[in-house]
């Protein structure tokens, strides 16, 4: 399972804190644990409205000062993407393009020729489409895209989309049948998904998270954006992978119990 | 009999709403007065969402049970009899494209009273406004926008729609609003959920 740390987005109350108030230390914190709780890439998404650009270097420059794992450069703003490429040490994700506006024209010549790895969502002009047959549509012209700037499978994460259960109970059903068709198609590409929208409006929404990971893993998801300190969730995950026959000898789940990133917390 | 449509609508009784509506209208009762019952139903909906009573989902499937009960309603009605708080234009402004919670505001809203002119997702300035200038009886506008970085756009939209001369009340609302911003870009008010928005734009309308 490929885990894409969450908690340096300034869409996240606290987080935005501490980016406004240019808190470094929190922003080294927040990259210090999640690299302790092993995520393989650190999320950076300033959310700012202001010099986006200019805070997306200030929070790069703390986090790789203090971490080694790769980064996952995320804004809206495909050109601010683009731009903090070059701050980053080494290649990561980009997060992210889709088919809306020209995202794709920004985002796919910039790393064609590079080793940057990118997500892609299934989002068209109109939202999210609500069935299988027109995300796969949206998949489709995806990667014709990508077929033409020469970006192979392997280094695109498809994040299928997720839809509330509370206004959608065949969310879930939508998102697994959409991950096995892509997973038949090109069975090198990588699936991601930042799900915890799956349980909005929901009581003790972790039920539902958890339960999500679960079912999705099976369906084909790889990767997820969540919070790595979250230790049920990263126990679900490693549990899930054994299960599911990705981890020879149990050896993932042990050492990451031995590591103490699930389980009762060890002094 | 009422009684018992009420209590259908704020349990969410999607099944049983239309044969009991019926069966009010069969019995001779006001369908102004079943519409009524039915208006107050998802009053306490709303009150008790707000209250952290109840979830989502329950307040969804009382607002579709309600939407059910008005169908069979509705030919009964005199003009104006559904939508009686007149138009409301809403919309999730450009570039975001988010919908599920402008979609809970706007089926709260139509639950409230009101006639809704849903304009979806990354909805433009200019389409607020040019719908905004085609029905000249609506006095009311929704924008939502769930990304920081969208709100921008809210702040240009309310701009335009002051711009074209237009008097119309604005509401905002969305997961990175706050009252403080509502201010700041002139909007003329903010509320944090679907069931205050539905209050709110009652009383605005009143």
């Amino acid at each position: 399972m490929i885990i894409i740390g969450e908690k340096i987005n300034g869409s996240i109350p606290s987080a935005g804190k501490a980016i406004a108030e240019r808190n470094e230390e929190w922003i080294r914190h927040l990259a210090r644990i999640q690299e302790d709780a092993n995520a393989d890439y650190l999320d950076c998404c300033a959310s700012v409205n202001v010099n986006e650009l200019e805070t997306m270097k200030w929070m790069l420059d703390i986090m790789q000062d203090e971490t080694s794992t790769k980064i996952c450069v995320d804004s809206p703003d495909p050109k601010v993407c683009v731009d903090a490429l070059p701050f980053c040490k080494k290649p990561g994700l980009v997060n992210s393009v889709s088919l809306e506006g020209d995202k794709i024209d920004v985002i796919f010549p910039a790393i064609a020729d590079t080793k940057w790895n990118v997500v892609a969502l299934l989002s068209g002009e109109q939202g999210i489409p609500s069935s299988v047959e027109e995300r796969m549509v949206n998949f489709d012209k995806l990667m014709e895209q990508a077929a033409k700037y020469g970006i192979a499978a392997n280094r695109i994460f498809v994040d299928p989309l997720v839809e509330g259960l509370a206004t959608n109970q065949e969310s879930l059903l939508t998102f697994a049948a959409v991950c096995r068709e892509i997973k038949a198609k090109f069975p090198q590409i990588h699936i991601t998904s930042g799900l915890s929208n799956i349980s909005f409006g929901l009581p003790v929404r972790k039920m539902l998270n958890m339960a999500f990971m679960t079912l999705a893993m099976q369906a084909g998801m790889d990767s997820a954006i969540v919070d790595p300190t979250n230790r049920d969730m990263m126990g679900i995950i490693y549990a899930t992978d054994a299960l599911l026959g990705n981890d020879d000898f149990c050896v993932e789940y042990i050492s990451a119990y031995r590591d103490n990133l699930f389980g009762p917390v060890k002094a | 009999m009422i009684e018992e449509i009420k209590k259908l609508v704020e349990t969410g009784k999607l099944k049983k709403i239309e044969e009991a509506v019926q069966e009010a209208l069969d019995g001779g009762a006001d369908p102004a007065e079943v519409l009524d019952s039915m208006t107050g139903a998802m009053d306490s909906v709303g009150e008790k969402f707000q209250k952290n009573e109840i979830y989502v989902p329950e307040m969804l499937v009382a607002a579709k049970t309600m939407q059910r009960g008005v169908n069979v309603l509705k030919p009964h009605l005199g003009a104006g009899g559904v939508g009686k708080y007149g138009k409301f234009v809403i919309g999730t402004v450009a570039g975001d494209l988010h919908d599920i919670g402008k979609n809970l505001v706007a089926m709260m809203i139509e639950s409230a009273g009101f006639e809704v002119i849903d304009l979806g997702v990354d909805v433009p300035a200019e389409k607020f406004v040019e719908t905004l200038k085609a029905n000249p009886d609506c006095k009311m506008v929704g924008l939502s926008a769930l990304l920081t970085t969208t709100m921008d756009n809210m702040e240009a939209t309310v701009k335009a729609i002051k711009e074209a001369g237009l008097e119309v009340t604005i509401m905002v609302g969305g997961a990175p609003i706050t009252q403080a911003f509502a201010d700041k870009i002139g909007a003329n008010a903010y509320t944090a959920n679907a069931a205050a928005a539905a209050t709110k734009a009652k009383e605005l309308a009143a």
